[in-house]
């Protein structure tokens, strides 16, 4: 009937808080390593989401096939927090940029 | 790589200190609220209300599972016109929240303005005096003119690039892109909130109750009186023996 | 590792552990580190599981001395010195109050500890009633306080006041499933199916994927035995099948209400064929699950299942 709805939620909120620890976790360091290595425009974006879909490419290897337990749909782990991982990750790739490369 | 060449002090005096001093002030910010707040003493009719509300709405949603005589009962019990729950308290005297008369929600109010607003203010404005007319840094990605107000604020030059930074406006991105840092650095579920989760258990949903109860109570009311019962378990047993065949090779799971 | 989602299957009967005992049986034997000690009591915790022996153990030998603990350590404590009261361990209780006490010496949790330790253990309940009334008119919505009241009469078996305080409680506290699970218990035990039905109604509301739930209310109807209620029964037992074909419990129930029903004289024939069919299916469901975990058992079913169809 509704194969997704046995659920707990509360175990349902803690694997998205872990998730949201990973996600901002990988936009701050992922940040870090273009503000270092200088990447300008264009390139940096394309570089925080190939560093976003890394880190659920690596989620999922380490779930493995039996992912349902853990959370509903694969999609999931890789769209949420991207919008809010960006902001963090702009932040620290405009400071990391500007400590190595404009001054 | 930059046509303008900055001076390396402002990085040591401008730059740096502004994302330190912002990051600081969060952590010190996240401590001070858990010092001056107070422990909420619930009153009872509250909880009642919002367990209500919870009842009313796992009727509806899950109200198929049962009989449909007992559907209905617990809908009359809730609905009817003279003494149904939700009736009444929609028809209760709204208790408008005056914090005037609620000294209790005064300082609640003066509370949440000192942990927010106030250190807001008062350190934007300090930086915006300490640091102001620094060209900080310089976002790395092209950016259109439209930009420019907000991100040089403190600035005033037409010929400078959109994607320049100033210093006030530097200490905006901070305190806004640090804040999923602070959730990582504080934690979102650390020990001392799990022990106030537990001193209230029950009585936690009723922090989640909505000021106006007889709003809420209006709306419940009108969507379960909208309702209907469709018994989900119908000819549920016609499953088993529809599929009587093909059911014998799925092994249980244990 | 992130938490499985899956629902973990708690049967109703023993979940509502703060009004009554549940005890789990662990492993015993081989040494247990720290970090496990205080993983093994937040998990006890969380189940709201009750192994008093295991508790002390785990304290005595692993986390008394440990100051790494944090706020955590209060919560412990005061498991340890729950397991302590259930042990009748009076220094455990002791030792643990004291250093609650020292920590909040205002806490209305503390003060509830020390009136369970003190008052409710010597079994003087008029007085534990009586402090527990005044605690309540100071902190209306403490639903805690009600639940040890509850208790108290409980364990005095003062059956019409349990069903008393129990509704008044529920009238304020709606969604506690622990109590309405109390309450249905407490109306079987006197009898009165009817309204042991309505709370079991009220906890399937509440999760309606607990296939336990369902199992028990279909159970309920069951012994109403008039035939509307064989017919919820079987509907709800085909439900706690569907919901986990492994419960075994519920497909005897199943196949019982079919059987019955397909036995009952004023039913039109069709129906008669159709709930045959449930009750055969049931079986072959019911030798199935046994063959698979144990061959041996077998014909012990098969001759029990040809009394059955008697």
């Amino acid at each position: 009937m509704e194969g997704n709805s046995y659920t707990l939620t509360s175990a349902m909120r803690s694997n998205m808080i872990l998730l949201d620890y990973c996600k901002t976790s990988m936009s701050a360091l992922s940040g870090f390593t273009a503000g270092v290595i200088g990447l300008y425009g264009a390139y940096g974006f394309i570089f925080y989401f190939l560093c976003a879909f890394l880190v659920w490419a690596m989620i999922l290897i380490r779930m493995g096939p039996n992912y349902k337990k853990y959370f509903h749909k694969r999609i999931t782990i890789f769209t949420n927090g991207l919008g809010s991982g960006l902001f963090t990750y702009v932040l620290f790739w405009t400071f990391l940029y500007g400590m190595v490369n404009v001054y | 790589m930059s046509e303008l060449l900055l001076d390396t002090s402002i990085r040591a005096w401008v730059f740096l200190p502004i994302v330190i001093i912002s990051f600081l002030f969060g952590i010190l910010r996240h401590y001070v609220s858990i010092l001056i707040s107070s422990t909420k003493n619930i009153e009872l009719h509250q909880v009642q209300d919002s367990q209500l509300l919870i009842r009313s709405r796992f009727l509806r949603e899950n109200g198929k599972y049962i009989p449909k005589q007992s559907f209905l009962m617990r809908r009359h019990y809730l609905n009817n016109e003279e003494t149904g729950y939700l009736k009444a308290g929609s028809r209760r005297p709204a208790q408008a929240p005056n914090p005037m008369s609620d000294p209790s929600m005064m300082t609640d109010m003066l509370k949440g303005n000192l942990t927010n607003v106030l250190p807001m203010i008062l350190i934007g404005g300090w930086i915006n005096w300490t640091f102001s007319g620094f060209v900080c840094t310089k976002v790395p990605f092209p950016l259109t003119l439209r930009f420019k107000p907000m991100l040089q604020r403190g600035i005033e030059l037409m010929s400078l690039d959109a994607s320049w930074v100033s210093s006030a406006s530097w200490y905006f991105l901070n305190v806004f892109g640090l804040r999923s840092i602070y959730t990582l650095v504080l934690g979102e579920n650390n020990a001392a909130d799990q022990t106030r989760m537990m001193q209230d258990q029950m009585s936690g949903a009723a922090m989640a109750m909505p000021p106006d109860p007889k709003q809420a109570f209006k709306a419940e009311w009108e969507a379960l009186e909208i309702s209907n019962h469709q018994w989900a378990l119908k000819n549920i047993e016609n499953d088993f023996i529809g599929e009587k065949s093909n059911n014998q090779e799925v092994t249980p799971t244990s | 590792m992130p938490t499985e989602i899956s629902q973990s299957e708690t049967d109703p009967s023993s979940s509502s552990s703060s009004l009554r005992q549940q005890r789990q049986h662990q492993p015993a034997g081989r040494r247990i580190g720290f970090d496990e000690a205080r993983e093994i009591l937040q998990k006890w915790r969380e189940e709201n599981a009750r192994c008093p022996e295991k508790v002390r153990d785990l304290w005595i030998h692993c986390l008394s001395k440990c100051k790494s603990l944090g706020d955590e350590r209060w919560l412990i404590v005061e498991q340890v010195a729950m397991a302590g009261m259930d042990l009748h361990d009076t220094s455990l209780i002791k030792e643990c109050l004291s250093i609650l006490e020292s920590k909040f010496p205002k806490s209305s949790r503390v003060r509830r500890l020390k009136v369970m330790a003190n008052v409710e253990m010597r079994e003087r309940y008029e007085e534990a009633l009586k402090t527990y009334d005044a605690m309540i008119k100071k902190d209306e919505a403490n639903s805690i306080l009600y639940k040890r009241k509850i208790a108290i009469l409980i364990a005095q078996k003062r059956t019409p006041e349990i069903i008393k305080e129990l509704s008044e409680y529920l009238k304020k506290f709606m969604n506690d499933t622990e109590a309405w699970l109390e309450l249905c218990d407490v109306y079987i035990q006197d009898q009165a199916y009817s309204k042991a039905a309505f709370c079991m109604e009220e906890l399937i509301i509440t999760n309606p994927h607990n296939h336990l739930y369902h199992q028990r209310f279909a159970e309920i109807q069951y012994t109403i035995g008039t035939t509307e209620s064989l017919e919820l029964a079987r509907s709800y037992f085909a439900q706690a099948v569907k919901l986990n074909p492994s419960n075994l419990r519920a497909l005897y129930g199943l196949q019982l209400t079919a059987y019955t029903l397909s036995n009952q004289p004023r039913t039109v024939s069709q129906k008669k064929k159709e709930n045959a069919k449930i009750s055969a299916w049931a079986t072959t469901q019911i030798t199935k699950l046994y063959q698979e975990s144990n061959e041996k058992s077998l014909p012990v079913v098969e001759s029990m299942m040809a009394n059955l169809q008697l």
